[in-house]
Order: C-alpha cells, then sequence, then structure tokens
C-alpha cells in the first residue's frame, strides 16, 4: 500500500503491540485501511459469551471523518440495526480527529454494556426494550447463542 | 459582513483578541474566486483546481457548489481560524510532544496553532479539521465560545 498515512501505521503498530482486553482488530492483508475486528460481548451483558464480527473502514478522508464501523454479526440491540449499522455519536456528528480505531472499538464495546432505547436506530428492537426490558434482553441473550458463539465463520 | 470570499476580514473580528499578534502571514489563502463561476462557464478546465471546502461536518464540496449562506460560513471560519495564535514548536513545552491528529512529534520548528483551551496542534493539522467543525479535537470546546471568553475576561 503506497501513501498510507504515517497515523495509520502507528494506530495499527499501536493496536498490536498493546490491544484492547476483549477486542482484536487485524488489518486486511490486501487492504491496510480495512479492519477485521472481533469484540467480545461484555460481561453483565445479555452478549456476553459472544464473539462479535466488525468490520472497519477508514476513509481517505480518516482521521479528518470517522472510520466506517458495522456489525458483521447479528446482534439483537436497539442501536444497531438488521445491517448490522451503529448509532453511535462519535460515529456520526461527535466524531474528533482525537479518537482513535482504539477508542472508537472502546466505545463501541461499552455500547453493547449499555443499550440505549432512546436514541434507537432499529425501532422495533428499541420499543421491545422499552415495553419489557427483561424480554428483549433474553431475546439478546438467546440471539448471542445463536448467532455468535465461537463459530466465526457464521455472519 | 458580507459574503465576499477574502478571508480575514481583520477588522471586525479583531477585537476578540485585543492587542494580539496578528497571524498575517496570509498562510491559508484566499480562495482563488469570489463568486461561483457562472453556469454557462462550467466547463470542466476550471474545475481541475477547484479547492474542497466541507461547510458542515461530512459535507465535502468543490468551492463552485456551495451555496451563498455556505460561503458566508466558509469565510467567516477562515476569518476566526487566522485569528487563533500561532507559533513555532521549539521543544520547551514538555507536554505536548505529539500531535493528536497526524500522531507525528513535534518537531523543533513546525509551525503550530494554539486553541483557547490551550490544546495544541499543528497548524496544518488543526486549520484541516476546524475548517470542518469548530471544536477543539481534544476537549471538543466549542472554539468561537472559547474565543469570546477570552475576550470576555480580557
Amino acid at each position: 500500500m503506497s501513501g498510507l498515512p504515517r497515523r495509520i501505521i502507528k494506530e495499527t503498530q499501536r493496536l498490536m503491540a498493546e490491544p484492547v482486553s476483549g477486542i482484536t482488530a487485524v488489518p486486511d492483508e490486501h487492504n491496510s485501511r480495512y479492519f477485521h475486528v472481533v469484540v467480545a460481548g461484555p460481561s453483565q451483558s445479555p452478549y456476553e459469551g459472544g464473539l462479535f464480527k466488525l468490520e472497519l473502514f477508514l476513509p481517505e478522508e480518516y482521521p479528518m471523518s470517522a472510520p466506517k464501523v458495522r456489525f458483521m454479526t447479528k446482534i439483537y440491540h436497539p442501536n444497531i440495526d438488521k445491517l448490522g449499522r451503529i448509532c453511535l455519536d462519535i460515529l456520526k456528528d461527535k466524531w474528533s480527529p482525537a479518537l482513535q480505531i482504539r477508542t472508537v472499538l472502546l466505545s463501541i464495546q461499552a455500547l453493547l454494556s449499555a443499550p440505549n432505547p432512546d436514541d434507537p436506530l432499529d425501532n422495533n428492537v428499541a420499543d421491545h426494550w422499552k415495553s419489557n426490558e427483561k424480554s428483549a434482553i433474553d431475546q439478546a441473550r438467546q440471539w448471542t447463542q445463536t448467532y455468535a458463539k465461537s463459530n466465526m465463520n457464521n455472519h | 459582513m458580507g459574503n465576499c470570499f477574502k478571508s480575514s476580514s481583520n477588522d471586525d473580528i479583531s477585537l476578540l483578541r485585543g492587542n494580539d499578534t496578528e497571524s498575517n502571514e496570509s498562510t491559508i489563502e484566499p480562495p482563488p474566486f469570489v463568486e461561483p463561476p457562472p453556469p454557462y462557464r462550467a466547463q470542466p478546465e476550471p474545475q481541475r483546481r477547484m479547492p474542497i471546502y466541507h461547510p458542515s461536518p461530512g459535507v465535502s464540496r468543490p468551492a463552485n457548489q456551495l451555496s451563498e449562506d455556505e460561503q458566508i460560513k466558509i469565510a467567516q471560519r477562515l476569518g476566526l481560524i487566522n485569528h487563533l495564535p500561532t507559533g513555532k514548536y521549539d521543544g520547551t513545552n514538555k507536554k505536548a510532544k505529539e500531535c493528536v491528529i497526524c500522531m507525528n512529534e513535534f518537531l523543533i520548528g513546525e509551525p503550530l496553532r494554539y486553541l483557547p483551551c490551550m490544546h495544541i496542534y499543528h497548524k496544518e493539522c488543526i486549520d484541516d479539521w476546524l475548517m470542518r467543525s469548530f471544536t477543539c479535537p481534544s476537549c471538543m470546546e466549542p472554539v468561537d465560545a472559547a474565543l469570546l471568553t477570552t475576550y470576555q475576561t480580557n
């Protein structure tokens, strides 16, 4: 890859040298701006025990614009829609070039611990969450068992 | 307030920072024209060197496709940025060693820009960001609000 900004090289090296606990991010061998990410479901959350695959792409303008991140593993979460798109302010209007791949992934991990049904991306899931939190959490747990268990080839 | 595209209208904004060193190195180049070309001139040739602006975060547009409001906003922004102090890294600031935008270490003599919240960046890095969002990347403080506070407390 020619012309890869030093910042991206540095971030990649630092991610490898000091990985974030519960998260792996590996650059694609053909495209250094594309990362294969796996986030472990946080403990005490309905996603506990699951391994969630995500894709992360650093657009041409990075770090002036936010990375594009998407869940590849199906997940039942009020702020993540069927296509895996994530409703997270720092990926949109609250992006700042002081943030990094590392901080973005930490925020996504935190979002799994603290779903926010008042700012939904998937209305059905959010309604479920608000009307019957316990049943929604059960459903999220079930989806974790079905879609996010160890078999990482299962999108 | 006109919508003229020339930057750094020093007269009206300089009161924000009193007796400050005017950074008149004209480092922010004014865009090469004042108005969008009339439609009959919309040939490919003038677009080649057209600067790209970001009237709001995530929006990128060549200068000739900006609305009048966007032109005003960008011209004002250029003026405000020009009033933020600049300097050169001399190695004495032990706290700020690295520009968080490019993640490179500051090197002696590199041009820096200081925001009112006291965060420091490479001039080139932060100017690029401030044209998109007038906030400090590190503390998210709106820069124009901080500029006004500086003025009021002086």
